[in-house]
C-alpha cells in the first residue's frame, strides 16, 4: 500500500500523532458515555416514581357506570314508574371509512334529515374520534330493523341501548309522580354530584324530584386500561352499581284512574285521601301532560308548545291552584258560629233571598230564598244569607282565626314541593297585601262574603281535602303524604312512612259536630240538599258543594256566559260518615256550580271506592 | 485463502446486539409475528452484507473510494433535481429501486478522506486541510439542503474525525469550533422551520406537550418508569399501548429502557462500547495510515450514532431522526452500518497478508 513508500520514522512519527489523538478519543467516548449513563440514571432511578405515575396515568381511566333508577309503584304494586330500554344510534369517528358517504347513506335510509347531518359533521369535529357521538335518540323499531340491514354500509356506527324513564298509566299521574330530565348545574346544587355519572337523568318534578335521592342508586365504578387513542384494552377493576330503591306510593291507581276519566275534557283537580292515616289516594290535575315523552326529550318547539298552552298542562292545581273555596267554607264556618254561640241548633232565621247592610247601597244576593233555617239546613241548602248573618256577628278577625284552625291558609306539608298557601284573608292580611293606603282598610262588606268564602279567600284542592278530613275525624287529621313504602334494595327491609297527627279542633262539643254531619249529609241525601239526587238515596255520605264565582255578574246564567268567566265548581265530601275512611275534594274550574259540575265527579270517586273497598281493607292488613 | 475474514469478537457482538433487536422489536411491534419474521430477514440480509464486506481487501476499498465518492456526489446531485419528495424532504432517488444516496455516503465518506489524508502525510499541511474539508463538506451540504439535518451532521462528522486524527493544530480545531458557534445563528436561519421546532421543542418539551413535545415526553415517561429493573418484557405500557411512537425505529431504546430497566439497557451500552473499543484497538493495530484512520472513523462515527440516539431519546439532545444502531428496524440504514464494520472487520483480518 502507500504507507510502503514511507520512511520508517516518518511512519513512527504519524503513528505517534494518531495515537494521541485516539487517547483524546478515548478520554470524549468516555466522557459523552457518562453524560449518556448519568442521564438514565436520573431519569430511571432519581425521576422513576414521577414518570412511572406519568405513565400509569397515560393508560388508566376511570369509567362509571349509571344505576338502575328505583321503581314506582301504587299502594297496590301497580307499576307507576319504570325504566325501559331506549335505542340509539352510536358512531366512533375514528372507526368510520368514510364519514360522508356513510351519513349520506343514512339519509337514502330515511334515519337522517339533511339538516341533522350538518350538525353532525359539526360534532365530529369537536369531539374526541375515538368517543362515541349520538347520532340519533329513541330509533323505533322500524329504524332499526333498517339499520341492522344495512349494517354493511355502516362501519364504526352502533345501536346502542340505554335506560329511559318510562310511565306506563301516561297522563294519570303525570303531576303527582313528576318526570325525569338530564341534570343541570341547579341539579347539582341540591343533589350530591357523586352519586351522577352525568349520563343518566335526574327527577325533575314532583315524587320523581322529592325522592330523587332513594329513586337514585350510586354509580358504580370501571378502571380501565386505554391506549393511545383512548381504546379501553382490558379492565383492571370494577365497583358494581346498586341499583336505586323502590318506592311505593299511598295512591290507588283504580281512584287515580276514575279521578282522570271523569275529569277527562275539564279543568280542574280531584284529591283524595284516608283521613285516618293521611295517605293520598288520589291527586289529578288536568288537563295532563305525558310524562315519558317530557323525560325522553321534547325538542324545543314541543316543550314551549306546552309551556305556553292556556290551559296550563304541566300546572299542578291539586297544591298549587287556589281557588276561592265558596260554599265549602260553610260547615267550618258553622262549626265555628255554633262553637262561639252565635248560633245554636234551635236558632232559625228566615232567608228572604237578600242581605242588607247599614251604609251599603246594594244588598248581598242569596242565590235562592230559603225561608226559615236552622243551622242544618243552611248548610244542606246552602243558604248564603244565613251565613252573612253569621260572619258579621263572628267578626273578620274571629272568622279568620277559626279558618286557620282547618289548616287553611297554610302549607299542608305534602311531600311535594312547590305547595300553595291559599288565602285566609283579616285585616292584618289586608294591610300587608295592598299597596294604596285606601284599599289597606278592612270593609264590613268584605266579612260578609267571606262568609260564604268569596272575596279574597283562596285554598288549594288539597287544603280542602285535608280540612275535610279534620270535620271528618272531628278535630284531628293525619299529615297528607304520598310515600307509604320504601323498598331498599340492598338488604331487602321494607321502611313505612309513619304517619303524624295533628291536632286542631278538639275542644269542640260533640252536638256542634253532629249538626255539621247531619247537614252534611242532608246536602247529599235529603230533599233540597244542593246535591240531592247526585247520588244513590241514602247514601253513607257526607258533604258539601260550591260555586265560587271568577266574575261577578248580575243573574246572567246558563251557556251565554263565556266559559273562561263561568264559575268554578266545588265538592267536598267524606265517606262513611261514622269512621270515615276517604275524604274527596273536587274543583271544577268553569265547570258552572258545584252541583251540575263537581258533585258527579265525587260520586263516581266514592262508589268506586266503595267497589273497591273490600279490598282496600284487606290491603292494609 | 479458503479461511473466511471475519473478527470473532466484533462477530459475537454483533450476534448479541441482534438478539437484542429482535426481542425489541417484536416487543414494539405489538406481538407481531410477521413483523419479527421479516426483521430477522433483513438482520440475516445485513450479516451477510458484514461477513461479505469483510471479505475485500483493505486495498480494495482504498482503491474504490474515489469512484464511490464519485458516485455518491453525482447520486446526491441528481437527488437535488429529480429525487422523491416524502414528509417534506427530498432524500430518495429511483434507480431500479428506491433508496437514500446519503446512506451509501457513510460508507464512502470515511475511506475517501483516509485515502486522500494517507496518500499524503501526517499532521497535515494546510493545502490538505482545506482539500479534505472541501471532500466533507461538500456532500454534507447537498444532504443538509435534501433537509436531512441528522445524517448530515453524522456524515460530516465521520470525514472530520479524520481530520482530527490525522494531527490538525489544536488552535486550528478552536477557531473552527469557534467559527462554528458563530455561524450558529445563520445556521438557524438557513434551517427549516420544523428543525427550528424540533430544536424549539428539545428545549422544552413541556410547552406544547400534546404536538412536537409529544415523542420525547412520552420516550422519557417509557424511559423513567422502566426503573431499575424494567416492567419486564412485553410489559411496558408506553410501548405495548402506542403511547410511544416511532417506537421500532428512532426510539426503540425507549422501549429497552421501559422492558429492561437500567439494569438492561447498561448491558445494551456495555455491548456498545465493546464494539467501539475493539473498533479503536483495530485502529491501533493497524499498520498502514489508510487502515488506522478509516477504522477509527467507522468507529468513532458509531459511537455518535449510540451517543446521538440515546441522547435524543432521554431527552439530551433534540430529535433529529437518528436509529440506534444494530437494533433499530431499519432496511438501508442497518445495511450501510454493518457493512461498514464489515470494512472494520477487513481492515483487521487482512493486515498481515499486506506485503511490506
Amino acid at each position: 500500500m502507500i504507507d510502503n513508500f514511507k520512511t520508517k520514522q516518518t511512519q513512527e512519527a504519524e503513528r505517534s500523532v494518531f495515537l494521541n489523538r485516539i487517547i483524546f478519543s478515548s478520554f470524549a467516548i468516555l466522557l459523552l458515555g457518562g453524560l449518556i449513563i448519568s442521564r438514565l440514571i436520573y431519569l430511571m432511578v432519581i425521576e422513576s416514581d414521577a414518570l412511572s405515575l406519568r405513565s400509569v396515568n397515560n393508560t388508566l381511566r376511570t369509567q362509571s357506570i349509571p344505576a338502575p333508577r328505583g321503581l314506582i309503584f301504587d299502594r297496590n304494586n301497580e307499576v307507576i314508574a319504570e325504566n325501559k330500554p331506549k335505542f340509539q344510534l352510536e358512531m366512533i369517528p375514528e372507526q368510520v371509512n368514510q364519514l360522508d358517504n356513510s351519513l349520506l347513506s343514512l339519509t337514502d335510509l330515511g334515519i337522517l334529515s339533511k339538516d341533522e347531518i350538518i350538525t353532525i359533521e359539526e360534532r365530529v369535529r369537536k369531539n374526541y374520534q375515538f368517543k362515541s357521538i349520538v347520532v340519533k335518540r329513541n330509533l323505533n323499531e322500524r329504524e332499526i330493523a333498517i339499520l341492522a340491514n344495512n349494517r354493511m354500509l355502516l362501519k364504526g356506527f352502533d345501536i346502542k341501548s340505554r335506560l329511559t324513564r318510562n310511565y306506563p298509566q301516561n297522563e294519570i299521574y303525570a303531576h303527582v309522580v313528576g318526570y325525569m330530565g338530564s341534570i343541570s348545574k341547579s341539579d347539582y346544587e341540591r343533589f350530591d354530584p357523586s352519586f351522577y355519572t352525568g349520563k343518566e337523568q335526574i327527577g325533575k318534578s314532583a315524587i320523581e324530584r322529592e325522592y330523587e335521592h332513594i329513586l337514585r342508586g350510586a354509580p358504580g365504578k370501571r378502571k380501565l386500561l386505554v391506549n393511545v387513542r383512548g381504546r379501553v384494552m382490558d379492565e383492571i377493576e370494577k365497583d358494581a352499581f346498586s341499583t336505586g330503591n323502590d318506592i311505593i306510593l299511598t295512591l290507588n291507581s283504580e281512584l287515580q284512574r276514575t279521578a282522570y276519566e271523569s275529569m277527562s275534557g275539564k279543568k280542574g283537580s280531584v284529591v283524595a285521601l284516608d283521613p285516618r292515616n293521611g295517605e293520598i289516594l288520589a291527586m289529578i290535575s288536568v288537563p295532563s301532560f305525558d310524562p315519558t315523552a317530557i323525560s325522553l326529550g321534547l325538542t324545543q318547539a314541543e316543550f314551549d308548545k306546552l309551556n305556553s298552552d292556556k290551559k296550563r298542562p304541566l300546572f299542578n292545581r291539586a297544591i298549587a291552584g287556589q281557588y276561592p273555596p265558596g260554599s265549602t267554607v260553610k260547615p267550618m264556618l258553622a262549626l265555628g258560629a255554633l262553637d262561639m254561640g252565635i248560633v245554636d241548633s234551635e236558632y232559625y232565621h228566615t232567608c228572604e233571598g237578600e242581605f242588607r247592610l247599614p251604609n251599603y247601597s246594594r244588598p248581598f244576593g242569596d242565590w235562592s230564598t230559603h225561608g226559615s233555617v236552622n243551622t242544618k239546613r243552611a248548610i244542606q241548602a246552602s243558604c248564603d244569607v244565613y251565613f252573612y248573618e253569621s260572619a258579621v256577628e263572628m267578626g273578620i278577625e274571629r272568622m279568620s282565626a277559626f279558618l286557620k284552625k282547618f289548616n287553611l291558609g297554610k302549607e299542608t306539608e305534602i311531600d311535594l314541593a312547590s305547595e300553595k298557601n291559599g288565602v285566609v284573608p283579616n285585616k292584618e292580611w289586608k294591610k300587608n297585601n295592598f299597596k294604596s293606603k285606601q284599599n289597606q282598610n278592612w270593609y264590613l262588606g268584605e266579612t260578609v262574603i267571606a262568609g260564604i268564602g268569596q272575596g279574597y279567600m283562596l285554598a288549594t284542592p288539597l287544603q280542602l281535602a285535608y280540612a275535610t278530613s279534620i270535620i271528618a275525624n272531628k278535630g284531628y287529621a293525619y299529615k297528607p303524604h304520598i310515600l307509604k313504602q320504601i323498598y331498599l334494595n340492598d338488604t331487602g327491609e321494607i321502611l313505612t312512612n309513619e304517619a303524624e297527627r295533628t291536632d286542631h279542633l278538639m275542644e269542640i262539643d260533640q252536638q256542634y259536630w253532629d249538626i255539621v254531619f247531619d247537614g252534611m249529609n242532608a246536602v247529599v241525601n235529603e230533599q233540597r240538599g244542593t246535591a240531592y239526587g247526585v247520588f244513590p238515596e241514602n247514601s253513607n255520605i257526607a258533604g258539601k258543594t260550591g260555586t265560587s264565582q271568577v266574575f261577578s255578574m248580575d243573574k246572567r246564567s246558563g251557556d251565554d256566559v263565556p266559559e273562561e268567566l263561568r264559575d268554578h265548581g266545588l265538592f267536598i265530601g267524606f265517606a262513611p260518615i261514622n269512621n270515615p275512611e276517604i275524604v274527596i275534594a273536587v274543583i271544577v274550574e268553569n265547570g258552572g256550580g258545584g252541583r251540575v259540575a263537581a258533585a258527579p265527579v265525587a260520586e263516581r270517586m266514592f262508589s268506586k271506592f266503595l267497589e273497591i273497598g273490600g279490598r282496600e281493607v284487606d290491603q292494609s292488613n | 485463502m479458503h479461511q473466511l475474514h471475519i473478527d470473532m469478537p466484533l462477530m459475537i457482538a454483533v450476534l448479541l446486539a441482534s438478539g437484542v433487536s429482535a426481542i425489541a422489536i417484536f416487543s414494539a411491534s405489538n406481538s407481531s409475528e410477521n413483523f419479527l419474521m421479516s426483521h430477522l430477514v433483513s438482520i440475516g440480509l445485513s450479516i451477510l452484507a458484514m461477513i461479505v464486506a469483510a471479505q475485500f481487501s483493505p486495498l480494495f476499498y482504498s482503491r474504490i473510494s474515489p469512484w464511490l465518492y464519485a458516485v455518491c456526489l453525482i447520486l446526491l446531485i441528481a437527488v437535488f433535481f429529480y429525487g422523491e419528495t416524502r414528509n417534506n424532504a427530498t432524500r430518495w432517488i429511483d434507480i431500479g429501486i428506491s433508496f437514500q444516496p446519503s446512506e451509501l455516503l457513510k460508507i464512502a465518506m470515511p475511506l475517501i478522506v483516509a485515502r486522500y489524508i494517507a496518500s499524503g502525510s501526517i499532521p497535515l499541511n494546510n493545502i490538505n486541510i482545506v482539500a479534505s474539508l472541501i471532500l466533507v463538506l461538500l456532500p454534507t451540504a447537498l444532504i443538509f439542503k435534501q433537509p436531512d439535518l441528522g445524517t448530515s451532521v453524522l456524515i460530516a462528522f465521520s470525514g472530520l474525525v479524520i481530520i482530527f486524527l490525522s494531527g490538525i493544530k489544536k488552535r486550528y480545531l478552536f477557531s473552527a469550533i469557534t467559527l462554528f458557534l458563530g455561524c450558529l445563528p445563520f445556521i438557524w436561519k438557513t434551517i427549516h422551520p420544523f428543525q427550528q421546532q424540533r430544536v424549539l421543542t428539545f428545549l422544552d418539551p413541556e410547552s406544547d406537550p400534546l404536538g412536537a413535545g409529544y415523542h420525547i415526553i412520552q420516550s422519557k415517561i417509557a424511559i423513567g418508569s422502566g426503573g431499575l429493573f424494567g416492567k419486564g418484557w412485553l410489559n411496558g405500557t408506553q410501548g405495548q399501548l402506542d403511547f410511544l411512537p416511532e417506537r421500532t425505529t428512532d426510539f426503540i431504546f425507549s422501549i429497552l429502557a421501559e422492558e429492561f430497566g437500567l439494569i438492561g439497557v447498561l448491558f445494551i451500552i456495555s455491548i456498545y462500547l465493546f464494539i467501539v473499543g475493539r473498533g479503536l484497538l483495530i485502529a491501533i493495530n493497524s499498520d498502514d495510515l489508510f487502515s488506522r484512520l478509516a477504522a477509527s472513523s467507522i468507529s468513532l462515527t458509531f459511537f455518535i450514532y449510540v451517543f446521538v440516539n440515546i441522547g435524543m431519546t432521554s431527552g439530551l439532545l433534540p430529535v433529529v431522526g437518528v436509529p440506534l444502531p444494530l437494533i433499530s428496524k431499519g432496511g438501508t440504514s442497518s445495511l450501510t452500518l454493518m457493512a461498514s464494520l464489515g470494512i472494520l472487520m477487513s481492515l483487521h483480518t487482512h493486515k498481515r497478508l499486506i506485503p511490506k
